[in-house]
């Protein structure tokens, strides 16, 4: 048989999947969890809720794949079902943890307090990102952590390409503003 | 054609990555193992959590392997015995039967004489045995209570007849005395409601 | 308004693009997934809703616990939720490590209180062999579940059954 070290493509893989090699299809989770696993946690802000999140993104895929229509872009196409996906996360946390809100952080001007009290991280970085909008914080990962082209995030977000530069910038000033309270406290 | 087919035999456990918690040695031969008990309809998964007790506890590759190897063969018997339609449960309960002692014979007789799952009367069999039934007092046991009790029937009627050996009984007296007194057959009467899920998280 | 070079922003998209480890069952549980899906159908476990704040906690790990398993072929399987008990008032720490998380004990931390450490599992039907890590170092079978009696490894492991609903 030979050993061949090229990898196959997403569009190759995906083609042996629809042909019914169900095992090629684990080949694009390894290719993709890791990444895909990232934006989750950060997005997210929670280990356990992010990894059912990709995995149900991957398991969404796979029962989807007819409808990937560019094979070739396979990965950009599962971002945005993972996007979505945690959107809804998002949603259901947010609606959890309103319950416990505490009144100190309401009084501390904390943004989001939904978020911040999910991540147990003492990471300043962590607790920041925390504190954006959704959709900031969004499409700040996508832009700058998984270096997405404005025009696939529009894409996968549905939001306008100036629009999305806005958040990103937003994100940028806000971060650099919680960081340095942070620095002071 | 037969190069595809060969592809498809799926490498299923090559591919797992919890086994890259095994050295490489080790891992392709497990891999191996794994794959071609896929390759007969065998479950995959006991096969791979062995290999991973296996690594956990800090056992040997060489072990590792034999015990990895065992199982594979064992799983093998008990699909022999229970026939293709076993679910993964019931063959890794009847591998834990026939290792108790049970024989082939007996299980498949439990499977004529049980709608399935046989998963508890299995284990229940090898349990027994496990707390010093012998084997063929734990089977006629079984056997005698299989058509009609129900899984949680058998449970019971285990832990009863350990609590008595734990007591001081022997253990085939235990067993005979406890089948006898017919309180773990099903009727209308019998203790233990039917059918109505436990309110509390059980213990094993 | 003049912006410098945003050093702190790219403090933060460094820390950011770190490696995140992603638990390496997770392949293994998308595929069964994917391979059940011709299957009959599968139920979906319900997660728990938090209640109060103490259920939250569990119920996010609970829910982390529920794998599904392509095993049982008849529909009338159900997980069960097992309770599992160990008293070690000396201990320092108790993982529960089994079939059911893959021998892996950074998955199953228990909980203690008074000595007595606790950890509620939600089961599939099958056959399941366990064990406590005590502190680490030290394997202990579950003295109130029946052994599990064909121990190669040396060290002592119990059995735990969900069966189907009987017949």
């Amino acid at each position: 048989m030979g050993i061949n070290k090229v990898e196959p493509s997403d569009a190759e893989l995906v083609r042996r999947v629809r042909a019914g090699d169900i095992g090629a299809y684990g080949a694009l989770v390894s290719r993709y969890r890791g990444r895909l696993g990232r934006y989750a946690v950060h997005m997210i802000g929670d280990h356990e809720d992010a990894e059912e999140a990709l995995q149900d993104s991957f398991v969404r895929a796979y029962r989807s794949l007819a409808r990937c229509d560019d094979p070739a872009r396979f990965g950009a196409w599962l971002y945005g079902i993972l996007v979505n996906r945690c959107r809804t996360t998002g949603a259901r946390a947010a609606r959890r943890r309103r319950m416990f809100v505490n009144d100190a952080q309401a009084l501390n001007g904390a943004a989001h307090a939904d978020q911040v009290d999910r991540l147990d991280s003492t990471d300043a970085v962590d607790r920041a990102l925390a504190r954006l909008a959704p959709e900031y914080r969004e499409a700040f990962l996508l832009k700058h952590v998984e270096d997405l082209e404005y025009d696939e995030i529009s894409e996968l977000t549905g939001a306008g390409v100036s629009a999305l530069k806005m958040r990103v910038k937003r994100a940028r000033e806000q971060l650099q503003k919680y960081l340095r309270e942070a620095e002071h406290v | 054609m037969i190069l595809a087919a060969l592809l498809l035999v799926t490498q299923v456990a090559a591919q797992d990555p919890r086994l890259e918690r095994l050295d490489p040695d080790t891992r392709s031969a497990v891999a191996a193992i794994a794959d071609s008990a896929h390759g007969v309809g065998l479950p995959v998964e006991p096969i791979i959590q062995r290999a991973l007790e296996g690594a956990t506890k800090g056992a040997s590759g060489a072990r590792i392997v034999a015990a990895v190897r065992r199982l594979a063969v064992d799983l093998g018997t008990a699909r022999s015995a229970l026939g293709t339609s076993a679910s993964a449960p019931e063959l890794e309960a009847a591998v834990a039967a026939l290792r108790a002692g049970a024989t082939p014979q007996v299980l498949a007789h439990l499977r004529d004489v049980r709608r399935p799952p046989l998963t508890m009367a299995l284990s229940v069999l090898a349990d027994l045995v496990a707390s010093g039934v012998p084997a063929d007092s734990a089977a006629a046991a079984v056997l005698a209570l299989a058509p009609k009790a129900r899984d949680a029937d058998l449970v019971e009627f285990r832990r009863a007849v350990e609590r008595d050996i734990a007591l001081g009984a022997p253990p085939g007296a235990a067993t005979s005395v406890r089948l006898n007194t017919g309180a773990f057959t099903t009727d209308a009467g019998s203790p233990g409601s039917p059918g109505t899920p436990p309110a509390r998280p059980r213990r094993p | 308004m003049f912006e410098p070079e945003d050093e702190t922003v790219e403090r933060v998209i460094q820390h950011l693009r770190r490696p995140v480890a992603i638990d390496a069952g997770l392949d293994a549980r998308v595929m069964r997934e994917i391979a059940q899906a011709s299957s009959p159908r599968r139920r979906a476990w319900p997660r728990w809703s938090a209640g109060a704040a103490a259920a939250a906690a569990a119920a996010a790990v609970l829910g982390a616990l529920v794998v599904a398993r392509p095993w049982a072929r008849n529909a009338t399987s159900r997980a069960d939720t097992l309770q599992f008990v160990l008293v070690a008032p000396q201990a320092a720490s108790v993982a529960l490590v089994g079939d059911f998380n893959d021998w892996d004990p950074a998955r199953s931390p228990m909980q203690t209180a008074h000595g007595i450490w606790a950890k509620a599992l939600r089961l599939a039907p099958g056959r399941y062999r366990y064990a406590f890590l005590v502190n680490g170092v030290e394997w202990r079978a579950d003295p109130g579940a029946p052994a599990a009696k064909d121990d190669e490894f040396g060290t002592p492991s119990s059995v735990v059954t969900v069966g189907g609903r009987g017949s």
